[in-house]
């Protein structure tokens, strides 16, 4: 690896530019956020200005300072982290604790959550049949399949696999973990890059089994994010076995090995609904791409992708693998400012400050849209904790 | 004759459903062309042919297995079951540069260095014993016939009726120069084997 | 060609914009539509399949569903369920005793009683193909049991 020099100066905006670009997205997310507004409790107001205006403030920043994945990973773990704040209040108040039992299962309760796309395709495709002990359409509970296929649709049309890092309401919590240390213990080196396969392997496997089956797989078995959401309850000794290796799963992909290597590994190297959006990259506008021109082959970028999405032969190809998650953590590293957002039909060396402004627009509107399901209810039930001494 | 094909033709898809978790990850991961392919699935037939000949000797013989056979189908099941992943987990383990992090069977390597045919044959034989519904479909009508010739030209031509949907499967073997895939077969297999191995075990306690 | 390339591309990725602009808002509107249009249902394994039958007993009504056997892919499973509720009118009795016909042929298949404070239930198989009871459960607007079955249709 060719010693550093001194970085090239980050890609900020001029004030006024920052500004230009600023309004619009303020207009669009005031627009989109009248209703959570305008509700009549001045509590709920609070919290939601609250989560518009750190948000807002976030954006700008990442605008003038010309720094996306820093501002991007405070907010993500913003998002992941109030997932659980809200949601398990909410099952212990709706059903008394977070583990689903029969009963709740065989009435609808269980809550549709994304990752559970893959297993949900071929039998919906082939017998129009949901596997899934949820809603199909929404009636006041959380996650009905119907509004996780649309927001899915959309984020996807719009991101591909930037889903990943813009939009998953888990993944915030491996970037937390990954982001705690200064340095790895386990360097990028020790790490076998065949790893990268394991995703796309547990997607085959559960889309086979959970068609012939008709029970989703990865749900049941694997899921780690279960301790953060709802579980089966413990009333048998394989529910036991299973909320067991969701407990081990979490520790050691979501906890310990992002901690010592500094990386998503849950994000990338098991996630199986990561592995289908990275198909989804093929198709999406948007991309990332390496301008060899500037490219001093430093590998810095490949050192710190924490989803194992740029190797060496990234860099002589100009792009990184498909299972990228546009979190522009390479784009933010590069000391040549090498890296940049690109749109697909574009000539490479187009200008990228467009093509990041573009990219950041569908992408930061998801993750407020989503914050607003997820950092803004937290908020209030913290609030409700100081206030009244109950999260429920 | 025509009954037992005609029955096997309309209900092979369900036995090439019940297949496909464990023959998709294997066939991917052996990373062979596409005539390659065709030549591991007809040994696989082959063994599911051996699976579906004892049947239709115990049909002959017992007469109406259907009933016998629901007390101890946990157990068969169980077993096939459990069979069937470790021949995937060695499938999967015998190659010399294996999935990351796992080492070599080197026992495992011989043996079936020396009979390749047998992991093939073998998976096919232990898929066969899985008492689909479709193959219980035959056993009803085996069990009427009351000759061996009968019971057994019946469950042949059921075994061939149900074959045809299976020789699509050998085109897997377009992608065969893609070490990528086999890669991600590999993985899967052994995924889809620890399900097996754990249901398996289940089914066995269970049976017991 | 570049340029119309170009063209296209900035075109999208605004379109793509717009689309995360309205992902949100469109739920209201499209979730119902999308679940009529592609008719979608929730498997039978968690919803327990269509009522078949609904028996009104004036305090509470019976409703038997149908008798599941294809919560699978292709085919039929050789072994299934029915799920059978009782939803109160007004209070469920303390003790329900009835006959259930699983498969609507008029002849009663096995006999049900259920002690509706405790759950404690007593199944009696008629026919050889009714296996034994799966579970009882307290919905929220209902009692329910799971009878498992074996599949003699085939």
């Amino acid at each position: 690896m060719a010693a550093l020099t001194v970085p090239a100066r980050s890609p900020r905006l001029a004030v006024w530019k920052a500004l230009l670009i600023f309004a619009p997205m303020v207009l669009i997310t005031l627009f989109l956020w009248v209703p959570k507004f305008t509700t009549g409790d001045p509590l709920i107001t609070i919290v939601v200005a609250l989560t518009w205006i750190t948000f807002s403030a976030l954006f700008f920043l990442m605008l003038i300072t010309g720094k996306t994945h820093r501002y991007r990973s405070i907010l993500f773990i913003l998002v992941a982290i109030s997932l659980p704040i809200e949601f398990i209040p909410w099952m212990i108040k709706t059903y008394g604790s977070m583990a689903l039992t029969n009963e709740i299962m065989y009435s609808g309760g269980a809550s549709f959550c994304p990752l559970t796309m893959p297993m949900v395709i071929v039998p919906a495709l082939l017998k129009r049949v949901v596997i899934f002990p949820g809603e199909l359409l929404p009636t006041g509970a959380h996650g009905a399949f119907a509004v996780m296929f649309i927001i899915w649709v959309g984020a996807t049309l719009s991101l591909g696999r930037g889903w990943c890092s813009w939009g998953c309401f888990y993944g915030g919590w491996d970037e937390f973990f990954s982001r705690l240390r200064k340095k790895p213990l386990i360097k990028h080196q020790q790490i076998d890059r065949r790893w990268i396969y394991l995703p796309f392997g547990i997607l085959l496997a559960i889309v086979l089994l959970s068609a012939i089956t008709f029970a989703p797989i990865y749900c049941e078995w694997l899921c780690p994010f279960k301790i953060v959401t709802e579980f089966q309850a413990p009333a048998t000794i394989l529910a036991i076995i299973q909320i067991a290796i969701f407990i081990v799963l979490f520790i050691a992909l979501v906890i310990v090995l992002p901690l010592l290597s500094k990386r998503r590994i849950q994000c990338g190297l098991f996630c199986p609904f990561g592995a289908m959006q990275s198909f989804f990259n093929k198709l999406n506008i948007f991309g990332v791409r390496i301008d060899p021109d500037k490219c001093s082959e430093c590998e810095l970028c490949l050192h710190t992708c924490p989803t194992f999405s740029l190797d060496e032969g990234s860099l002589a190809s100009g792009k990184p693998l498909i299972t990228c998650t546009k979190c522009a953590q390479c784009i933010d590293t590069c000391p040549k400012n090498a890296i940049s957002y690109h749109i697909k039909g574009t000539p490479l060396k187009a200008s990228p400050a467009v093509a990041r402004v573009l990219y950041l627009y569908p992408a930061y509107i998801l993750l407020l849209s989503l914050s607003g399901e997820t950092v803004a209810p937290a908020l209030l039930r913290i609030l409700k904790l100081i206030t009244t001494g109950s999260l429920l | 004759m025509m009954q037992g094909f005609l029955l096997g033709l309309a209900n092979g898809t369900t036995c090439l459903a019940y297949c496909i978790p464990v023959l998709v990850p294997f066939l991917l991961q052996e990373g062979r062309n596409v005539r390659q392919n065709l030549v591991t699935m007809l040994k696989f037939l082959g063994g599911r042919l051996g699976g579906y000949v004892i049947f239709g000797l115990v049909a002959w013989a017992t007469g109406n297995m259907l009933v016998a056979a629901a007390n101890h189908q946990g157990l068969v099941i169980g077993t096939a079951y459990v069979g069937l992943s470790v021949l995937l987990l060695v499938a999967v383990l015998r190659k010399p540069v294996p999935t990351p992090g796992a080492c070599a069977v080197r026992g495992a390597q011989t043996t079936f260095s020396r009979w390749p045919a047998l992991l093939p044959v073998g998976m096919g034989f232990l898929a066969g014993l899985r008492i689909c519904p479709p193959l219980l479909l035959a056993f009803a009508d085996a069990a009427n016939t009351r000759t061996l010739a009968g019971s057994l030209i019946l469950f042949l031509t059921f075994f061939l009726g149900s074959s045809i949907y299976f020789v699509p499967l050998s085109f897997l073997g377009t992608w065969a120069h893609v070490s990528d895939l086999r890669l991600v077969g590999r993985f899967a297999a052994v995924i889809v084997a620890v399900y097996y191995l754990f249901s398996g075990i289940l089914l066995f306690a269970g049976g017991v | 060609m570049a340029k119309l390339e170009s063209f296209l591309g900035y075109s999208i990725a605004v379109l793509s914009g717009l689309i995360a602009i309205i992902t949100f808002p469109a739920i209201g509107a499209l979730a119902e539509p999308f679940i009529t249009t592609t008719g979608l249902t929730l498997s039978p394994n968690y919803t327990g399949g269509e009522v078949k039958q609904m028996i009104d007993h004036g305090g509470y009504r019976t409703q038997v569903h149908r008798m599941v056997f294809d919560d699978t892919l292709i085919g039929e499973r050789k072994e299934g369920f029915i799920q059978v509720n009782w939803t109160p009118l007004g209070a469920l009795p303390a003790r329900i005793d009835e006959e259930i016909d699983a498969d609507g042929d008029g002849q009663a298949d096995f006999r049900v009683e259920v002690n509706t404070a405790n759950k404690e239930t007593t199944l009696t198989p008629y026919a050889a193909w009714v296996l034994g009871l799966d579970g009882t459960y307290k919905l929220e607007e209902s009692l329910m049991i799971r009878v498992r079955l074996r599949n003699t249709s085939r």
